[in-house]
């Protein structure tokens, strides 16, 4: 008796606080940036972002928050949404395009949202002046850029080749990275005699590590790299992306971990950490990783090296930068201080300092780096070709498929043609 | 002799395949709380090996890096409430369609089910603007009443078939001494089918506790936000941290456990009280 009065007193106290709390909620969150009006002299901007927990540009926001906030305080307030992980960022993204009611500033981390969101994003081309043109180098702008319109304000740029493990190469006689396909199989067959597995791969959240190969074999001739350079390719049919599959499919079955198929970006790195395997592709920002003792044994940075892809190949682009889908005047003009803030020179260098990443800008540098993010750097700007990443160029769709295709190529349940042909039945949706 | 070997064959073959199921239900758990523990180093290279230190600081970095405890306790507000909410409003709503024959009987049962065959990523955009629309965005208010409805068709049906298999006599009963027809479902029917709405509830909360999508679109602040989306702190496109993740996660189900653990005897016993009244 006493337990079923003590049970409704709590449900009774429950659902009164249930009314209290809830009906209270947040009154000042009220969807998107249509709904935010300003307080007083003070206008509120709305940026959600997935810089949180462990991202490794956390630190970075936060620091320059906090400085924008100093400058501009009295003026703009920034209301910041966290959106821990950056698949679900786009994915809330999604939601909110397709009710009408982005944010005021948009940043996917490298994901390409202008074509499939640029009817409800701001045409930046009138306010792109002399000074914030040169926030980024004219290839930057151009990755932002649709039909000669300015979408997205660029702050940092794609540079990316391979990272190996010179102990390793050294364990398997090879004295350094291959310059051609050819001459890089046949490392990779050294590394397996001398019972190293050569390559970090994987299959999930699109295959990052695994699509950074693709990308660099379709670039070995220039059709190839003309491809890699189109934006939403929607035939995938030609010679040098079926013979890039094939090559990723050999790779998967002979040269990579067994928990590449299925295998997150984590995994991958995982085991190149652990000098499981001999080579990454991943861009600078992986380098601060090389230096954590919590991850990698000490000294394990001064084992790796960084390498062009064979061909003299490297990614080297522009990124997507800031989206802007302000809905009125005095919004638009706080968002775009507010994204110059933090595309500034000062920004960049930061940005540099404490992630590693690329500036769009050109001529940024700084004493304060590691060694290797300037050998990245170094290696993008003396390479042969120079291509763009699939995540900005393919369709978002497409991006998705191949998770999905990924593992049926890897256990051959389908030919590099069938792949080919997946990706771009999936392109033809759009 | 032939007996007792049988017998002890029996106790082996009875101690295996429960072992089995402890290994299966308590080894990950285990491994969990072990993992937190340990550095991401130690994690990596060595899986399965104990920490070689016992060290905290996989929960302080973790407590440091995502808000669990205002999360944690959005969860547990949000999820008992739609389970409460839930249970009381659809049990009304199973006891009349499986009680009375009514013109509409089988097209609103079919219509209130059907919404079961509708997926998840269908009803977000539509669910976010009405919950926009009439002021509920960003609010546990209007995460209870979506998970309460999300929950709606499963405990329809559970509830209804289980209504179903009360003899009606007993409600007649109640009728004659002069029960009306609130008093007959609270105080006869709503006590008979406690194991039933037990099976519901628990569902229910599971579906809540668990629920990822909405309580990402449905809210913007991390005021209001639940546990789900914590765990997501911890790993990123090109960054992880598993001794924080894995301290958390310890975090998130330690209590439930213990929870379960003080309440168990009374679970139970609940259960056997209404089968022996039966």
């Amino acid at each position: 008796m006493k337990i079923k009065k003590l049970l409704a007193l709590s449900l009774a106290s429950i659902m009164a606080l249930g009314v209290l709390t809830g009906c209270g909620g947040n009154q000042d969150a009220q969807g998107g940036s249509s709904a935010e009006g300003g307080s007083g002299d003070v206008v509120e901007i709305s940026f959600p972002t997935h810089w949180v927990g462990v991202s490794v540009t956390t630190e970075w926001f936060q620091d320059r928050l906090a400085a924008f906030n100093e400058q501009y305080g009295d003026q703009i307030k920034v209301n910041v949404e966290e959106i821990a992980g950056d698949q679900n960022y786009v994915d809330k993204m999604k939601v909110l395009y397709s009710s009408d009611s982005l944010p005021d500033v948009i940043n996917t981390g490298g994901y390409n949202l202008i074509d499939s969101m640029k009817d409800q994003l701001v045409d930046l081309t009138p306010y792109v002046d002399d000074e914030l043109r040169t926030h980024g180098t004219d290839l930057c702008w151009e990755t932002n850029s649709r039909d000669g319109k300015i979408y997205g304000i660029p702050f940092t740029r794609q540079v990316i080749g391979y990272f190996y493990n010179k102990d390793l190469f050294a364990q398997a006689g090879i004295e350094k990275p291959a310059e051609t396909w050819d001459e890089f199989f046949e490392q990779c067959d050294k590394l397996l005699a001398a019972g190293i597995t050569p390559l970090s791969m994987g299959t999930a959240d699109s295959g990052w590590v695994t699509s950074l190969w693709l990308g660099a074999m379709i670039a070995s001739n220039d059709a190839g790299e003309e491809f890699m350079n189109t934006i939403q390719p929607k035939d995938y049919n030609t010679p040098e992306f079926i013979d890039a599959a094939t090559k990723i499919q050999q790779m998967f079955q002979k040269y990579t971990t067994s928990d590449a198929v299925g295998g997150a970006y984590e995994n991958a790195a995982s085991n190149f950490y652990m000098e499981e395997t001999a080579m990454i592709a991943n861009g600078p920002w992986m380098i601060s990783d090389f230096y954590d003792t919590s991850l990698v044994e000490e000294g394990f940075a001064d084992k790796i090296g960084t390498a062009m892809f064979p061909g003299g190949v490297m990614y080297n682009s522009g990124k997507i930068g800031f989206n802007i889908a302000s809905k009125d005047e005095e919004k638009l003009q706080a968002t775009l201080t507010f994204v110059d803030f933090l595309t500034s020179e000062e920004s960049q260098v930061k940005m540099l300092e404490m992630t590693g990443e690329t500036p769009a800008m050109e001529g940024v540098s700084s004493d304060n780096v590691k060694p290797l993010v300037n050998e990245v750097i170094n290696n993008g700007d003396n390479a042969t070709r120079c291509i763009n990443d699939f995540q900005s160029l393919w369709y978002a769709n497409v991006v998705d498929e191949i998770s999905v295709q990924y593992p049926l190529l890897a256990q051959g349940e389908i030919t590099p043609e069938q792949f080919a042909q997946a990706l771009t039945d999936a392109a033809a949706k759009n | 002799m032939h007996l007792k070997l049988k017998s002890s064959t029996w106790r082996v073959l009875r101690f295996i395949f429960l072992g089995f199921f402890v290994l299966i239900s308590i080894g990950p758990l285990i491994w969990i709380v072990m993992s937190s523990f340990k550095s991401n180093r130690e994690i990596l290279s060595s899986a399965f090996a104990l920490p070689t230190s016992f060290s905290f600081s996989g929960y302080t970095a973790a407590l440091d890096i995502a808000p669990i405890f205002k999360f944690y306790g959005n969860s547990i507000f949000i999820s008992v409430v739609s389970t409460v909410l839930n249970v009381v409003v659809v049990s009304m709503a199973a006891y009349v369609l499986a009680r009375h024959k009514f013109r509409g009987n089988t097209f609103i049962t079919l219509l209130l089910s059907v919404s079961l065959l509708i997926p998840t990523a269908a009803l977000l955009m539509p669910i976010y603007r009405i919950m926009t629309a009439i002021g509920l965005f960003d609010t546990r208010l209007g995460l209870i009443l979506v998970y309460a409805a999300l929950g709606l068709p499963t405990s329809l049906f559970i509830f209804k078939s289980y209504f179903q298999s009360i003899p009606k006599e007993l409600e007649e009963a109640a009728y004659i001494d002069g029960a009306g027809f609130f008093r007959t479902f609270f105080v006869i029917v709503f006590p008979l089918a406690k194991p039933g709405l037990a099976t519901g509830a628990i569902l229910q909360f599971l579906t809540s506790w668990n629920e990822f999508m909405f309580a990402l679109i449905l809210t913007k602040s991390t005021e209001v936000r639940t546990l789900p989306l914590a765990l997501n702190y911890f790993t990123s496109q090109f960054s992880f941290n598993y001794t924080a993740m894995f301290a958390a996660l310890t975090m998130v189900i330690l209590p439930s456990i213990i929870i379960y653990i003080l309440l168990q005897e009374q679970i139970t016993s609940s259960m056997v009280e209404g089968s022996v009244k039966g």
